[in-house]
């Protein structure tokens, strides 16, 4: 399997005052493609961190980032954007929707960053999309008239409908109770069979470790262990 | 096609978000409609009373460009400038020189010559009036009508002395009051009555050298004219219309009072009174009382019953008492003077009808102008070399200008034809030079008369006046009142005299008024005839109208600058307000835009989508603020801005109400004005959104 996502010997620092604080103390990790990733580690461990630099949303202050055998160290915030656009999705923990648009708007609206699709097309895919995640009947509803599982859901399929090849989920069952959390981890798992996309997540939850692939241990920005799991 | 998409969702978005902030929009909403309605309505009306001003100022007396010569001294203010005195607008000495040249210009449809100065006249007082009704009864043998006056003239003369003995108390001079006084008693005196059985040509003579000269209201009046081509300045001038009288005759010498002016200066005092209280009451809705101003004035009449009662003889007495004894019962056997008192006591209920009563029954026993239609007029005026000169010409009528006949600016200025212009001027021609000279030489040579005795002790300006039209007379005009039947056909000869067309033509004018056939082209016409001038050789300058009104063109910049002003303060607020509302309303969509960033909004697109909301709440509201505007000025221009009795307004709406109009191009402004405060009060929260960083996105916690 190739690898999607390659980190070599990555540092973060973050400046504090005149101190500077290393989020991240040299990072070696490759993912390979269609892989269901799970970074764990305590708050503070630096696994935001390292699913910021993953997500192109952040840059390494020494080493360097491959997304899709593209550094980012060279990229500047226009370019950034579009291969963040183009490559990757994302889920938040706090779902992250705009809450002025409904549930369609929301899931179209990488489509019309990204451009070239006609309307047509645009509506097939958002369709598609939102008939995966089962919100179908919710299409024209707003953020606010949903529940949080329906927003994640949401979430997921303005991830996917790009169909990138990586989708960033931060902590995504952390505001949701246990058995939404379960069954959003579920269609996550079930996408990432069906489509291969490949998945990393940051989490504390059991669960969602207990559905991965492999689990990258963090600890004070160092790769502790890596555990691998068969599926 | 995407991008119009994009755009689209990013317009649904802006109206989503403004409504979810109602408040906010509301605020900034509100500003943006009062600014927007603001510059329709302010950018309509000043761009009305440019327009209104425009054709007051070109058809009453600048036309469209006016030409002087570039070695004036003063800049050339048709309407007076601030500085009082005399100006110096240079000259042209042949007219038609500069004409001909002018008029080869195209898109000039006429030239009219122009020559402003300000003059003064004198009209004999009530004792002149009365010496020179003396004179005439006394010649009639109207033994009657001799008693009646000199009764009147020592019913003066004991309101003189009254006057006086106050003013000795206060004099620095006493010394002169006290002769003054002497005077008097000797008008108080039967002696010096009884001279008229003996002499009564010397009688005469101390009532209009001595007594008159004691009397000092209204004496004098300054004015200002403009010595033109008359003919060619009625036709030319559209709005020119005759009030009263006739015009000039073609080729004829005369002058035209600006009826305004003869109105309001020239008229009898009482008469005068009651028009302006009559007005502001009928046409101004404005009561008397409450206005300490129009109180003063209505108190102020029945004390003037003096002026009436002097002009009257005695039938015209007794009518005038059976007539105010008809219409006021109470005041029956009382004298007339407190009945004439008791009629002129005006309050709001019945100035309608004094006012009626007066020109129905008083006007015509009086003489209602100082100087009348037909009458001759001695205009005195400070020449250009500083002497003092004086012209004799008769008064053919008044003029005004169509809906400018309130306006004091338009109708301050009087007419003259041009060839008496000259000689007042003082560019006498060789003829009236050679006349001048002969007078001196006269005036050498000859045996003093008792007449010219008196004049050269107490005529202290004598020496340094040249009276050209009285020329041949060894009178000086300070009596010309006192009319010798001689004097005065001498003098009517004169005035119908005739001159010719080159005569006006190939002479001396100060400006010249320029009418255009296609008024739009001002500018570029106004270029034309400068460069014609100039490759002629002719070192004339050109201007447009309203640069040549002088102070009363300033007034559209000032209007223009305040409503500049206030534009940009309203728009100031505004911006300031939403600036800040946008930042507020940016800081709480920090995850929203960083959630955009990070899913791939490009940092342009959420410039796009800050600027877009503001634009889109300022084209709305701008919009409606834009037809709200549009309709108040409908509004105003269905009723009409009353200019109210103040004069500029007059002048500045060009008649007595203002009919607003907007144009395409004030809607216009008005939106652009608003797009611009829109996306400039949105730079900085939009570049601020701009900068908000994707990774906010993963750190957003609910």
């Amino acid at each position: 399997m190739a690898d999607i996502v390659r980190l070599d010997a990555v540092e973060k620092e973050y400046p504090l005052g005149k101190l500077s604080v290393k989020a991240l103390q040299g990072i070696d990790l490759t993912i390979g493609k269609g892989e269901f990733t799970t970074i764990a580690g305590p708050s503070g461990s630096g696994k935001t961190t390292l699913l910021n630099l993953i997500g192109c949303v952040d840059v390494p202050t020494r080493g360097e980032v491959h997304i899709a055998d593209r550094s980012t160290k060279t990229l500047d915030d226009n370019q950034l954007t579009q291969l963040r656009l183009s490559t990757i999705g994302f889920i938040f923990q706090s779902f992250n929707l705009i809450p002025v648009l409904t549930l369609f708007r929301n899931v179209e609206f990488p489509l019309l960053l990204q451009g070239g699709l006609t309307q047509g097309e645009r509506e097939r895919r958002v369709r598609e999309m939102v008939d995966k995640v089962g919100l179908t009947p919710q299409l024209g509803q707003r953020p606010y008239e949903l529940s949080g599982g329906q927003r994640q859901r949401t979430a997921i399929a303005r991830a996917l409908v790009t169909k990138p090849q990586i989708v960033l989920a931060d902590e995504p069952t952390a505001n949701l109770d246990s058995k939404t959390g379960g069954q959003i981890i579920e269609l996550m798992r079930e996408i990432n069979h069906r489509e291969k996309t490949t998945f990393i997540f940051s989490t504390h939850d059991q669960r969602v470790m207990d559905r991965a692939d492999r689990i990258v241990h963090i600890a004070d920005g160092r790769l502790e262990r890596t555990e691998k799991k068969s599926a | 096609m995407q991008a119009v998409e994009l755009g689209r969702v990013l317009f649904e978005m802006s109206i989503r978000n403004l409504a979810s902030h109602k408040l906010k929009s509301a605020i900034v909403g509100s500003l943006m409609f009062f600014g927007t309605a603001l510059v329709v309505v302010g950018t309509s009306l000043v761009d009305t009373i440019e327009a209104s001003m425009a054709k007051s100022v070109t058809s009453s007396l600048a036309g469209h460009l006016q030409v002087y010569s570039s070695k004036a001294k003063d800049k050339l203010a048709i309407f007076g400038s601030m500085m009082m005195g005399k100006e110096d607008h240079g000259r042209m000495d042949d007219f038609a020189l500069i004409k001909d040249v002018i008029a080869k210009v195209p898109n000039v449809r006429a030239v009219v010559p122009m020559g402003i100065d300000i003059a003064t006249v004198t009209t004999g007082n009530e004792t002149d009036n009365l010496g020179t009704g003396l004179r005439a009864a006394h010649q009639k043998g109207d033994k009657a009508s001799v008693d009646v006056i000199v009764g009147q003239i020592r019913a003066m003369a004991e309101d003189l002395k009254k006057e006086l003995s106050q003013r000795l108390k206060i004099s620095a001079k006493p010394e002169e009051v006290q002769a003054n006084i002497a005077i008097v008693d000797r008008a108080l005196s039967d002696e010096l009555w009884a001279g008229l059985a003996t002499d009564p040509e010397s009688v005469f003579q101390f009532v209009e050298t001595k007594l008159a000269p004691m009397q000092s209201d209204g004496l004098l009046y300054y004015f200002r004219y403009v010595g033109t081509d008359v003919d060619r300045f009625k036709d030319n001038f559209e709005t020119f219309k005759m009030a009263k009288g006739e015009i000039v005759p073609p080729g004829k010498r005369g002058f035209l009072f600006a009826d305004k002016f003869y109105e309001d200066q020239i008229k009898h005092k009482v008469a005068r009174d009651l028009d302006k209280l009559h007005r502001e009451v009928t046409e101004y809705h404005r009561p008397i009382a409450g206005d300490p101003v129009l109180v003063s004035l209505s108190k102020q009449i029945p004390k003037q019953q003096r002026r009436i009662l002097v002009q009257l003889d005695r039938n015209e007495r007794a009518l005038l008492s059976q007539k105010i004894t008809a219409l006021l019962p109470d005041t029956a056997g009382k004298p007339l003077d407190q009945q004439l008192a008791a009629v002129l006591t005006v309050d709001d209920s019945n100035i309608v009808e004094r006012h009626e009563f007066f020109y129905d029954v008083i006007a015509p026993m009086v003489e209602l102008y100082q100087v009348k239609i037909g009458d001759m007029m001695t205009v005195r005026a400070f020449s250009q070399s500083g002497y003092l000169t004086a012209v004799n010409v008769k008064v053919y009528g008044t003029f005004s200008f169509e809906g400018l006949e309130r306006s004091v600016l338009a109708g301050s200025t009087s007419i003259m034809d041009m060839m008496t212009f000259r000689d007042l001027y003082g560019l006498m021609s060789a003829e009236k030079r050679a006349e001048v000279a002969a007078l001196k030489a006269k005036v050498g040579t000859k045996d003093l008369e008792r007449n010219d005795v008196e004049d050269a002790l107490f005529g202290g300006d004598d020496s340094g006046e040249a009276v050209a039209e009285v020329a041949a007379t060894d009178r000086f005009d300070e009596f010309a009142g006192v009319d010798l039947k001689g004097e005065r056909a001498r003098m009517e000869a004169l005035v119908g005299q005739a001159f010719d067309q080159a005569a006006i033509e190939h002479g001396v004018a100060l400006n010249a008024a320029i009418m255009l056939a296609d008024p739009t082209k001002l500018e570029e016409t106004r270029a034309e005839i400068q460069k014609a001038l100039t490759d002629a050789k002719l070192d004339m300058q050109v201007v447009d109208w309203l640069t040549a009104s002088g102070m009363i063109g300033q007034f559209i910049y000032v209007l223009r600058g305040v409503l500049a002003i206030a534009i940009f303060v309203i728009f100031l607020v505004t911006i300031v307000i939403i600036n800040n509302s946008m930042v507020m309303a940016t800081m709480d969509r920090v995850p929203e835009i960083g959630t955009m960033r990070a899913i791939g909004a490009q940092r342009s697109t959420v410039m796009i989508m800050v600027l877009t909301e503001t634009t889109v709440l300022g084209l709305l509201s701008g919009g409606l603020g834009a037809l709200a505007g549009a309709g108040i000025v409908s509004a105003l221009h269905a009723v009409g801005i009353p200019a109210g009795s103040a004069d500029i307004m007059v002048f500045l709406f060009a008649g007595p109400r203002l009919h607003p109009t907007f144009a395409a191009s004030n809607l216009l402004v008005a939106l652009l004005i608003i797009m611009v405060v829109s996306i400039v009060s949105t730079l900085y929260p939009a570049l601020m959104a701009s900068r908000i960083q994707p990774v906010v996105a993963m750190q957003a916690k609910e």
